[in-house]
């Protein structure tokens, strides 16, 4: 016995060694899945307020282009929200209005709401990117929600507390989007694999489509994260693999992470029930 | 100077970690370089630190950066390594008279060579480990190792220039 006792004294460091390592490998396999609950991460308080203020202080280096995007935004909304206006003020036949869309969709009734969120920590140059916003529970924003900018889509909301969220980008090696190309509808998966930050992979777009340079990609609200339509980006480059049967094609994202200023967390009101109802029907979430 | 854990030591745990998180963050040379210079807190105690408290501020050290990195147990596992790794690279370069009572880890008081072969070493494979671990796996391995070089470069350099700037002999004999 006392042999066993000198043995682990004398071999005290390469044990505790081991056990640190062990505790380290368990904090790994377990928290850097890209979607899971963490305990420690950038959403903490004490954290959220270092890289607040962090970010209170960088933030004023990039004033112009905030406000360029602000200012680009506004007159975007502008433009559309008069064609709105034009376009009730000609229209007379409101009440035909129910002949192009069931009147029970549910989707067109509850339209998705948006909670808007500053970023407050963000990388583009590691291989799996994380987010932080100042925008917490006490915003509305809960886990899994689905987060834009105002040039399209950003990523997935990971964790939240009160004050703080962390948001899987879109930049991470796990992070998959269902998105389609807009004009023949035709769907597949957004997916990035490292390198480039304004690159990303487009999966699973059978040979039978003809893909062209410059054809735009947008979310296919084909999950309950994403509304349909928001932008991703342009495909930049179309390869046809002699082994594969579907494309390999690069697109050119339309979000620059690197500018990320101000973003929006989609929230969807209906999302529980139809998540819990495809689930009970046995389909798998494609994230 | 004073050789056992202070105050000291404490400050630079602060600052090199708060280094780290506030400015070699967003500091990276052509999208491959990282600095991690919070290891320098490691690199920089007493050389007869005790082996199973280095461990401890291994993970310690590690599992900050963590935090603000979204990256759990990566740094730290790393750190630990390093922080493993440190008493045996400290005895290879044990000088011919051994350490005197008031070697310090001092690019004045040990000199060039010892300061690099040192430094380069620890980093390399402290490096190595947050990258390997970063991938997770070896498919990567072909991407993995100009980031590991240049990052190892990085970090170096501006070891040395902390060292110059702020360990000068004067301090150190003080």
């Amino acid at each position: 016995m006392r042999n066993l006792f000198a043995f682990i004294y004398r071999f005290r460091a390469f044990l505790i060694f081991v056990l640190l390592e062990a505790l380290c490998i368990f904090l790994i396999v377990r928290y850097n899945t890209y979607q899971g609950a963490a305990m420690f991460n950038s959403a903490n308080t004490y954290v959220g307020q270092v890289l607040e203020f962090q970010s209170g202080v960088t933030d004023y280096f990039r004033l112009a282009s905030v406000n360029s995007t602000l200012a680009r935004e506004n007159a975007a909304l502008r433009q559309e929200l008069m064609l709105y206006r034009e376009e009730a003020e000609a229209d007379s036949t409101a009440q035909l209005d129910t002949t192009l869309y069931a009147p029970t969709d549910t989707l067109k009734a509850q339209p998705f709401i948006l909670h808007a969120g500053r970023v407050i920590n963000n990388s583009v140059r590691r291989t799996n990117n994380y987010l932080t916003l100042a925008a917490g529970s006490q915003d509305g924003v809960k886990p899994g929600m689905g987060v834009i900018s105002p040039n399209g889509a950003v990523g997935r909301v990971k964790t939240v507390s009160k004050k703080y969220a962390t948001v899987t980008s879109l930049l991470h090696s796990q992070m998959l989007i269902s998105a389609k190309i807009k004009k023949n509808n035709t769907f597949g998966t957004i997916k990035w694999t490292g390198g480039d930050y304004r690159t990303a992979l487009l999966d699973y777009i059978p040979l039978h489509v003809k893909p062209e340079i410059g054809d735009t990609i947008v979310t296919s609200g084909y999950n309950t994260v994403f509304p349909e339509g928001i932008n991703v980006g342009t495909i930049s480059k179309v390869d046809r693999e002699a082994d594969k049967s579907f494309y390999t094609i690069r697109v050119q994202l339309a979000v620059d992470f690197a500018q990320l200023s101000y973003v929006y967390v989609v929230e969807n009101p209906l999302r529980v029930e139809r998540d819990s109802l495809e689930l009970e029907a046995g389909i798998q979430p494609n994230e | 100077m004073n050789s056992s854990l202070g105050l000291r030591h404490i400050v630079q745990f602060v600052v090199f970690v708060a280094l780290q998180i506030l400015l070699m963050d967003s500091l990276v040379l052509f999208g491959t370089g990282f600095s991690f210079i919070y290891i320098a807190f490691l690199l920089f105690l007493p050389i007869d630190m005790n082996r199973v408290l280095l461990l401890f501020l291994g993970f310690v050290a590690g599992f900050a950066v963590d935090i603000f990195y979204d990256t759990m147990g990566i740094h730290a596992a790393a750190s630990v390594l390093l922080a493993y790794l440190r008493p045996f690279i400290l005895n290879l370069l044990t000088p011919r008279d051994g350490y005197d009572t008031n070697d310090s880890v001092n690019i004045h008081i040990m000199g060039w060579r010892w300061f690099l072969a040192y430094a380069l070493t620890l980093i390399l494979v402290h490096h190595t480990a947050v990258f390997l671990l970063e991938i997770f796996s070896l498919e990567g391995l072909s991407a993995a190792v100009p980031k590991i070089l240049l990052s190892v470069l990085f970090t170096g350099v501006v070891m040395v220039i902390l060292q110059l700037l702020f360990f000068s002999l004067k301090r150190a004999n003080r």
